[in-house]
């Protein structure tokens, strides 16, 4: 069962991000929910959740995107994507996610978050086991930035019976 | 000149604050964690400090309360990310002078330094 009241925060902070770091709006797309394995993009940053609700948010984005979205946030041309831009996109989503816990422990749920992992390299697969992912396409002038959320609230519904590690496999 | 040393261990923050510090004319030092920080802070003896809470090694808060405890006048402006407000009381009972929460705005930034030198 997909929690409304555990993504919204999740969609909400990365609009207000965005629009906070690159000073345009987000417009987000349709909303799918997946069962299947996640395939990584160019670029995932990966964040865990653990507390009252726990799983992971995955933030997709191409090589491309993320060059104009670190150029813009660095505000000097950022054309490759070597250690400065993949600092810059991790920390984009750990602010992302930092905001979203925010509004989390706001609404009840005290959690707290990893430090981000980059995982650089499309075709890659990342398994969620039994939590489905909602993917939320966030698009902007700079390209788009694809939010997946896998997260549900632990203790109900057999939440951290259901701890188990992410799978992360070759393509 | 006036030095500000900045102090976080994601290097693209180190090098946007170094960048808009000094297009405002400071000099900047820079440190990647807490313990890093603590020498540089006693090799240069910055007139402010600009310092992330979460770092390893030693945690922003830490560095604080060391550097605190040899120089009482230290001028340390937190950088926080939104949830970590109960690290935020305890750095400013522990002498924080200010906070700014990222995404940090750059005028929030220069307002916060510019209130800390006085």
């Amino acid at each position: 069962m997909v929690s409304v009241n555990l993504l919204n925060p999740f969609v909400v902070s990365a609009g207000e991000v965005l629009q906070s770091e690159l000073g345009v709006k987000a417009t987000r797309g349709q909303l799918r929910l997946h069962k299947d394995t996640y395939v990584t993009d160019d670029i995932t940053v990966l964040v865990s959740v653990v507390g009252d609700a726990w799983g992971v948010v995955m933030m997709g984005l191409s090589f491309d995107t993320a060059n104009k979205v670190v150029s813009k946030m660095l505000g000097e041309e950022v054309l490759e994507f070597n250690e400065l831009a993949q600092s810059g996109i991790s920390e984009l989503g750990n602010v992302i996610a930092g905001h979203a816990i925010t509004k989390l422990g706001a609404a009840g749920y005290k959690t707290d978050i990893s430090v981000p992992t980059l995982i650089v390299g499309k075709g890659s697969q990342i398994s969620t086991f039994d939590i489905a992912r909602v993917v939320v396409p966030l698009t902007t002038d700079y390209g788009t930035i694809t939010l997946t959320l896998a997260i549900r609230e632990s203790g109900n519904s057999g939440g951290r019976t259901g701890t188990r590690p992410l799978k992360i496999g070759g393509h | 000149m006036t030095k500000i040393m900045v102090v976080d261990d994601a290097k693209f923050m180190r090098v946007r604050l170094s960048k808009l510090l000094t297009g405002h004319g400071y000099e900047v030092v820079e440190a990647e964690n807490g313990e890093e920080a603590i020498q540089v802070y006693k090799a240069s003896h910055p007139d402010a400090v600009l310092m992330d809470i979460t770092m390893p090694q030693k945690t922003g808060l830490e560095a604080l309360i060391e550097i605190r405890g040899f120089d009482p006048q230290a001028k340390v402006i937190m950088l926080t990310a939104l949830g970590q407000e109960s690290m935020v009381v305890q750095a400013v009972q522990s002498g924080a002078r200010d906070y700014v929460v990222k995404p940090f705005d750059p005028d929030r930034v220069m307002m916060a330094l510019k209130k800390v030198l006085g």
